[in-house]
Order: C-alpha cells, then structure tokens, then sequence
C-alpha cells in the first residue's frame, strides 16, 4: 500500500535505491530527510485530530449493537461479531446497491478518463476563446446540485427536450423511471458534473510535459494522432493514475445524486447506492451499527480497487 | 496500510477514553429554572409566530429568559437533533418534532418523559383530547407534546375543472370510482398531464401522502400497525393500493417526481395536502377542497385522514427543564394557539377546535373543513422503528402500486411480514 | 489569496503548439464549441428559469421571453437572506480552508514527493484511506468530536476544522511534485540550499499549474459545503451562503411567486463568485516549462 501511486520516475531503479536506503537507515532513523516528518506534522495531526476517532468509532460500531445516545446515557451496546455484516451480507437491497455502484464505476470511469483527457488536450492548444472555453467546461462542476438536478430533469423527464428530440425511439418508462437506463443517466450526469475537475488536473499535467517531446515526434513526421497517443497519453500517466483514482472514489461514494435526481434511489431501488442506504440505515433509521458495516466493506472494496488500478494503469514500468 | 490503520485505530481509542463524561442522562425529568434555548421551525409563518411567542414570555419572567433560533425544517432537521441529542448540546425544547422521530429520540435517551412532569399526563389530554392517545409510547408515556396537525385533504383546481366540464363547486371525488372517472376526464380533456401528482419517490415519508390519509378514511381511522402488528395486509389495504394503482397505470398520476410544485405550476388538477397549503395557493390557484376519496364515499364529517403532525419535545440536555415545562405550557395555552392559528393556519391539537375559535372559522371558512378534521386524525405507528417500518412499506409501494413490478396483495403482505419482523426488535 | 506565494513573473504566451493542418484545428474547435454549449446549457438555464416571473417547464421555457421575465425572484432573495453576511461567513470558511490546504497540504505533497522518510508510506495510506470513507459514515461521530469535545459548536473553527486540509489536494500536489526531476533537487541540495528554500524557489514555481488547480478545486468544497456547517452551526449570524440558501430553497421558496425561480436564484447567486474567482484564476494555467528549467 505504501507506494500505491508511483510515478515511473520514482520507481525506475527499486534495487538501488532500496540498498542505498537500507544503509542509510541505520544511520538515521528518521530516513534520509527526517524533515519530511516535520513537513507533514501538521496533517498527520489533523488526520489524528479529525478523522481518527470517528473512523475507528465507526468501525467499533460495526461490531456491536450500537445506537447513538445522549452523552451519559446508561444503554447497553454488546459486542455481535459479524453479525452486523452478515445483515448487510444478506439483505438484497444492500447487494443491489453495490452492483448498481458496479455499473455506475463501468460507465462513469473510463467515460471519465477518456473525455477529460481528449478534452484538457484540446482545450490546452487553443488560442481563441479560451476563457470562455475553460469556464465553460468548469461551470457544471461549480453549480450547485439542486440547479443542475433540475435542468437535468427537464432534459430526461418524461416530455423532456431528449425524448422530444428522439421521438418514438425515446426508452419507455422514461430515463428516470426505467429500471434499465435510471443507473446509466446518472452515471452520464456525473461524469458530465465532474469533467470539469479532471480537466483541470490534465491541463495542469499538460504543463509538464515537455515540449521538446512534441518538437521530435513532430520532426519524426508524426501526426496529431500519433503525438497524442506517444507523447501525451503517457506524458500526463501520472495524472491519469489520480483521476483513476479520485473519479473511482467519488463515484464509490455517490450519494447526492441517486438522492436528488432519482429522489432516493429509484425506480424501485434501482439506482440505490451503498452510501444513500447507509444514509437511511444510518441516519434516518437510527441503525448506525448496520451502516457501519456496510461503510467498512465500501472502504475494503474502493481500496481493492484503487490497488488493482495502480497495478495495471500506475507500475507498469 | 495495515499501520495506518494501527495509528488511526491507538489515537482512536486515545481520544474515545478522553471523552467519557461524568454525568448520568435519563429521561426523568428536573424542575430546575433559568434561562433556555428553544428552537422553531424556520419557515416565515412558524419563525412570526415563535418570535412572539418567545417575546411575549420574556416580557413577564426577566429571570427565565428563553432564547429562540430557527431551525431548518425539511428533510434534515431529524438530522441536526440526532446529532445535537449524541453530542448532548440539543436545545430544551423543539417546536418542530416529527412524530416518526420520537421514538428514535426516546431510545436515544433525548426527550424527557412528560408524564414523569406532575399533571403533565393531564394537560396533555385536557388539550388535545382523544387524540392525544396516539402520541403516547407502548408504555403510555408521552416523549412528545401534540401541537399541531395539518390533515390532509384533497385540493382541486377549480378552473381546470370547469374546463374538463367537471363542476367546480360540487365535484364528484368521494368513491373511488368517482375519483378515477374524474382524473380520466382530466387528463383527457387536456386541461393538465397529471390528475393528481403525489411526489412517487422513494423516501420513507411519502406514503404519508398518497396511501396513509386513505387508508384511515377507509378504515375510520386505523393505524398501519397495531400492537406490533401490521394491519395494511387487509382488504381495505388493497382497495387503497389498487386505487392508486389504476390511477398510475392509467396514465392519470405520473411516475416521475416533477421538480417544483405540479399543482401551482398547472402539472397536475389536484394535491393531497393539508391545510398549510392555503397560504402557498391562495394567490396561485383557484382551489376547492373535499375530503379524501373511500370505496363507498363518507361525508366529510366521517372521514378520516393522516394528520402531518409536528409536535414539541422537551430534550434531555436541558439543565432548566422547569422552567422549559413553564414555557411549553405557556406556548400551548388558548391564546398562543390562537396565534397559531392565526399565524400559520396550522390546526392546534386541540379538542373542540371548531368552537374554541369558533370566530376564526367564521372569518376565514376556508379553513373551516381542516379545523373539523383535526379531531379525526390518524399518527405513525410509534416505537423506535417508525422510519424503518415506512421505508419498508415505501419500497413495497414502489415496486408494485408504482412501477408494477409485483402484484399489489403480494406487495402488501411482503411489507406486512418485513414490518412484523421489524416490530420484534428491540 | 493563498497564492500570493506564487512568484509574479509576467506568464510567457503559450508555447508553439505542435503543427495541426487547418482541418484539424478547424474539427477541434467545432468539437469544443459543442461540448461547450452542452456544458453551459444548465448555467444558461440555471439564469433564464431565475429570471422568469412565472415558471415555464415546457420547452419553451428554455428560451428567453420578454413578456415572462422579472428580476423579482432575486430581490425576494435579498429581502430574505443577508447576502452580505452570508458571502462574507462563506468567504471566512473557504479562505480557511484554503490556507489550511495551500500551506499544509503543499508540504506534505513535497514531503511525500520529493523526500525520504521514515513514515512516508503510511501517511500516503492515510491521506487515501481519508479520501475512502464516506462521509456519512463519520458525519455524527465527527460532529460528537467537534461539538462536545473540542466544544467548537456555532464556531468558525469548528466549521472548518474538518475540511481544513483537503486530501485529495495533498495527492495532487504529491502527484505533481512527483512528475518534477528529481535531478533539480539534487543538484540544489548540493549547492546547500535548504529543503524549506527549495520548495519555495524551485518546487513551487515550478508547480504553479497543479497550485491554481488545488485553488480551484478546493474553493467548490466549503463554498458549495452544506450538511456540515449546517450542523455545526445554530447561530444564523454565523451560517455561510450554501446553508442560508439551501434554506431559503427549502422552506421560504415554497411560498414565494413562483417558487422554481426562486430556487434557481438562489443557485445562480451561489454559483456567480466561483466563476468569477475561476475566470480570474485560470490565466496562471500557463506552462512553466519544466524541460528547460532542468536544461538551464
């Protein structure tokens, strides 16, 4: 886990490196620049501060038969084992929830990656309107949900602008309210939400890359196409790694969505995820044991997933 | 990984072992006085109405001086008093209490037992009368006050009425088949997409406005579950689920949530609402109001409905729970639900509301019908499992009175079975 | 704000993009027009549906009519909430933030870049195990934490503290330091320049792109954030714009003219300083040749 993101750079000569550290090491305990600690006092403290004890509240929580009481309130809260997870393990809505977060991850995540980066390389070359160009792609992700939500829903309602435009090919039930196409909508609606954000990570990743590598290709007589695919894609891998990442993170933990634009989940669960059932368990049904559990296994599956994708798309070289 | 998790988990249990406090929280109550902090719901009528309210005690008890704030009401504000009640910094008392949260808050040890108060059992029910017997726990203890309801009626739009050739002062919705006749010449004529558009999302409290106030009116007001059992798994149960299916499959309710207000906006020719609906339409729409529809058809003065209760709770983390039992008392008293009334057009739990402020009514007869319905209103089941019984009843619901997805009886004898089971938990 | 850190110098004009035939270029600006025009849709939308008098849900709300337009629905805001006071109590919050993740967020980012530590491994696991949780999971605990035992309830601090230093912005600046040769530090280091004086004179100009990035990525957070300091603070005097409008949307638009407009208001007056704030950032997205900075 500990080197789950590393630049190719980085991880170029491991042997030597791991040698020339190890003799180190036993020279100063702290490694080779113990001012690194220094430098990160301030977020380890406030991860300690912040985050400690609510996680590992929570994860206690999951083990027992807990509910949230008033401070000095005399309530018995045993310890179950597993029982909570076997709960969460056995109850379809649950399973359900993760599977339509599945789907959401397949269609939202490559979408993602994709478009962003044709988009931030594009975007990067223009000359005119470029402003105008960048706050364009930046607003949806800056526009608060309940503004969006609603120009969606006038887009793929019912007698929405998308179904009058496609006429009698238009799904019936609509987007909305069909049990196929309520978890793809809503994955086409995040990654238009968010493209905004991974753009910006690609155009700053673009600055990197230099352009000496642009100016070779080009003398080799390679074509736009050919430049995109041998010097940008790999130029800007290590920001495809963190938007593989973040966009597999946030997407594990879509809430707002299903929450507005489907209104809790619907139609008939199907588009629930794991994180609007914990809302509901959790906080509205007073069984914070329960969401607990189901927030542990969410955590353990996005960090087996981020650990996959560092294997294939981070240390290939 | 596995040592970050360590770290995280040591400074966990560092900071858990710091937090252990002296004091013991029950729900008996104190009779200490001083000063207090209540909270009110934060739309304009409610926020008039507790600032005069709390102007008007502070006036005579220059040593028990509340302070009033405004809450947000909606779907968070169970939310914040969840979380206040947890970090025991919730206010004494306040004015915005759902009936299907008290008895998460009671379990959680936040609301002090009024009857535990002498002469509060007494107060309560010299109040709100028979009604007042809902709001007690399985024990027959009172967690909440009952303050006010708004019970649920039908509003139709009385243009588009006309227009379908329905007539608009008299219109035929009390059976079922009445109800269902009308929305198809509704919707037929074109006069609007939707006969009626109660939201068809999935969140716990929605079957509060489309099969709750039914099924009381259908039933002469029965709780969807008794003594821990379910009730809905009955005939009078599937004619409210087929009525509501046959005006979804019929294309007369939409399946769709609209985004905004479908009976202002013209979307839909009636609403299932309650009486603070008024003042939202009254320059929009030219409405009427009848009772909610029965299979037979009942006069209005028979029917029964779902009541929208908001109650208040006094909360355990108050230090001056006296003196917050003075002002609770202060704040339900004849003149101050006269406020209400007058304020918000909310109904006062109170008996013989219609003659009480029989003045009222004469001035403002469009409030008349609600003022006579308070009396006959029906609460959630009680316990400490209320949500989860409606969200499981919610989710039946949708798969097969909205989407169709699973027969009606099967639909309902599943919930029924889930809420069972639901009801055996501690 | 926090990027007066960054040195000032007059940004170069973008450098030579490679050669395009005229075609292609003309086919990418068609493609990004289009993709413009899908992304601005819900903005134009957003502001016509605030300024119409009564709503129009049909298609033919989507264009502007004169006959049905009002600035009423914006004047019903202001009577309503003080905007004045809720811009500034967002500003607080954000700038709070934003410091919090600027300084302490770039460090670690350098830190876990650049050198060698005992600990490195684990606080990367921590910053990503931090991104992980959901924050519902936490939400009631955190709030237990920060109300009761830090006793910072109806408090900036307490609004603050657990947005204080953005995780995903200690991976991005970790990323993008990463993506910087190592060679250049070496070479200071050698010269004897201190690692506080690299950072500052080498790393971060050098990083500027990834500094704007983390700006504008962080501002969205607190600046859109509403469960949280909605919790936290009972005291309207201290709420931010988010939580006064998200209330105004939820209870006081009901009742207003027409109630959708209303609401879309309330969104667009949320949503004007962020592109402001981005429209004025996004000219420091300039290339800091990093090839040439290691040549020369």
């Amino acid at each position: 886990m500990t080197s789950t993101i590393t630049s190719p750079r980085d991880s170029q000569s491991p042997a030597a490196q791991s040698t020339s550290e190890g003799r180190r090491r036993r020279r100063r305990p702290l490694g080779r620049n113990p001012l690194g600690l220094l430098f990160s006092a301030p977020y380890l403290v406030f991860v300690i501060a912040v985050f400690a004890y609510p996680l590992g509240y929570s994860v206690w929580i999951s083990f027992h038969d807990f509910f949230f009481a008033a401070p000095g309130a005399d309530v018995p809260r045993p310890f179950v084992g597993l029982q909570n997870f076997v709960t969460v393990l056995t109850d379809p809505a649950v399973i359900r929830s993760f599977g339509n977060v599945g789907v959401f991850l397949l269609i939202n995540v490559p979408l993602t990656v994709v478009l962003s980066m044709l988009l931030a390389t594009a975007l990067n070359r223009v000359v005119h309107a470029r402003t105008f160009l960048r706050v364009s792609y930046y607003i949806p992700y800056v526009t608060a949900s309940v503004a969006v939500v609603a120009v969606w829903s006038f887009l793929f309602n019912d007698g929405g602008l998308v179904n009058s435009i496609l006429g009698p090919l238009a799904p019936s039930p609509s987007w909305l309210i069909n049990d196929h196409w309520a978890m793809p909508v809503i994955a086409f609606f995040v990654t238009w939400k968010q493209l905004g954000f991974y753009i910006l990570l690609y155009l700053a990743a673009l600055q990197g890359v230099p352009k000496e590598l642009y100016e070779s290709a080009s003398t080799d007589g390679a074509g736009a196409l050919r430049q995109f695919f041998s010097v940008t894609v790999p130029g800007v891998r290590p920001a495809t790694v963190l938007v593989l990442l973040v966009s597999t993170v946030t997407g594990a933990n879509l809430f707002t969505e299903p929450y507005l634009l489907t209104n809790g989940g619907g139609p008939d669960g199907a588009s629930t995820s794991p994180v609007l059932i914990m809302y509901q368990r959790g906080i509205e049904q007073g069984q914070p044991d329960v969401a607990a559990a189901i927030g542990v296994i969410l955590v353990i599956l996005v960090l087996i997933i981020a650990l996959l994708q560092n294997r294939f798309a981070g240390g290939r070289d | 990984m596995v040592l970050a998790v360590a770290a995280l988990a040591a400074s966990s249990l560092l900071l858990a072992a710091c937090s252990g406090s002296g004091t013991v929280t029950t729900n008996k109550p104190n009779s200490s006085k001083g000063p207090i902090t209540v909270w009110y719901s934060n739309n304009q009528q409610e926020v008039e109405w507790g600032k005069q309210m709390v102007a008007a005690w502070n006036k005579d008890h220059p040593d028990e001086q509340v302070k009033g704030q405004e809450i947000p009401a909606g779907k968070t504000s169970e939310e914040v008093i969840g979380a206040a009640i947890t970090a025991g910094n919730s206010p004494c008392l306040i004015y915005n209490t759902a009936p299907s949260a008290v008895g998460q808050f009671e379990k959680q040890v936040g609301l002090v037992d009024l009857s535990k108060i002498p002469g509060a059992a007494n107060y309560i029910e010299a109040r709100s009368g028979a009604v007042a017997d809902q709001y007690k726990n399985t024990d027959g203890d009172y967690f909440q006050m009952p303050w006010k309801s708004n019970p649920v009626t039908i509003f139709y739009n009385k243009e588009m009425f006309a227009k379908a050739g329905l007539d608009p002062d008299h219109p035929k919705l009390a059976t079922y088949a009445e109800f269902i006749a009308a929305s198809k010449k509704l919707v037929a004529s074109g006069v609007a997409p939707n006969a009626i558009l109660p939201a068809p999302s999935s969140e716990f409290f929605q079957s509060q406005f489309d099969f709750y106030p039914l099924y009381a009116a259908e039933t002469g007001g029965k709780q969807i579950v008794e003594n821990n059992k379910a009730t809905f798994d009955d005939q009078a149960g599937r004619d409210v689920a087929n009525f509501w299916a046959t005006l979804y499959k019929d294309k007369l309710a939409g399946k769709e949530k609209y985004q905004g207000d479908a009976f202002a906006d013209g979307k839909a020719a009636m609403a299932i609402v309650g009486p603070w609906a008024v003042a939202v339409y009254k320059d929009k729409v030219k409405w009427g109001s009848v009772p909610v529809p029965t299979k037979d058809g009942l006069a209005a003065d028979k029917t029964w409905t779902f009541s929208d209760a908001k109650n208040i709770g006094l909360y355990t983390a108050c230090k001056n729970q006296g003196t917050a039992w003075d002002v609770l008392k202060f704040s339900t008293s004849k003149a101050q639900d006269a406020k209400l009334l007058e304020l918000s057009g909310q109904m006062p739990l109170r008996k013989d509301l219609a003659t009480t402020y029989a003045a009222y009514f004469d001035k403002n007869p469009s409030y008349k019908a609600f003022g006579d319905a308070a009396s006959r209103t029906v609460e959630v089941p009680t316990g400490p499992n209320t949500v989860q019984m409606l969200q499981a009843f919610r989710d039946s619901w949708s798969r097969s009175v909205i989407f169709g997805n699973q027969d009606v009886k099967s639909a309902l004898h599943d919930a029924a079975q889930k809420i069972d089971s639901i009801a055996k938990q501690p | 704000m926090a990027v007066t850190g960054v040195q000032t110098r007059v940004p170069r004009r973008s450098r030579t993009a490679p050669k395009m035939s005229r075609g292609q270029t003309i086919l990418r600006g068609v493609v990004l027009a289009i993709g413009a025009v899908a992304f601005l849709f819900p903005f134009y939308y957003m502001i016509i549906g605030s300024l119409q008098t009564k709503s129009d849900a049909s298609l033919g709300g989507a264009l502007p009519n004169l006959s049905n337009m009002t600035g009423q629905n914006y004047t019903d805001i202001n009577s309503r909430i003080n905007l004045f006071q809720g811009l500034l109590n967002s500003g607080i919050f954000t700038a709070g933030v934003l410091i919090g993740t600027m300084v302490f967020g770039l460090l670690v980012g350098y830190a876990l870049a650049q050198l060698q530590w005992r600990g490195r491994g684990v606080t990367f696991a921590l910053a990503l195990l931090v991104q992980v949780v959901p924050f519902q999971l936490l939400i009631i605990p955190l709030y237990v934490l920060i109300a009761r035992n830090y006793g910072l309830a109806d408090n900036f601090l307490g609004m603050i503290l657990p947005f204080a230093i953005n995780s995903t912005a200690v991976i991005i600046f970790r990323q993008y330091f990463l993506q910087l040769p190592k060679e250049l530090f070496e070479a200071a280091r050698i010269d004897g320049a201190g690692e506080l004086k690299l950072l500052w004179s080498v790393a971060l100009p050098l990083v500027r792109p990834a500094m704007v990035t983390v700006v504008l990525l962080t501002f969205i957070g607190p600046w859109n954030e509403f469960l949280w300091p909605f919790l936290i603070t009972k005291d309207a005097a201290l709420q931010p714009l988010a939580v006064s409008l998200a209330n105004y949307i939820s209870n006081v638009a009901a009742t207003a003219s027409n109630p959708f407009g209303a609401t879309l208001a309330g969104a667009a007056v949320l949503a004007a300083p962020v592109v402001i704030l981005f429209i004025v950032f996004q000219r420091y997205f300039i290339s800091t040749d990093i090839g040439s900075s290691v040549k020369g």
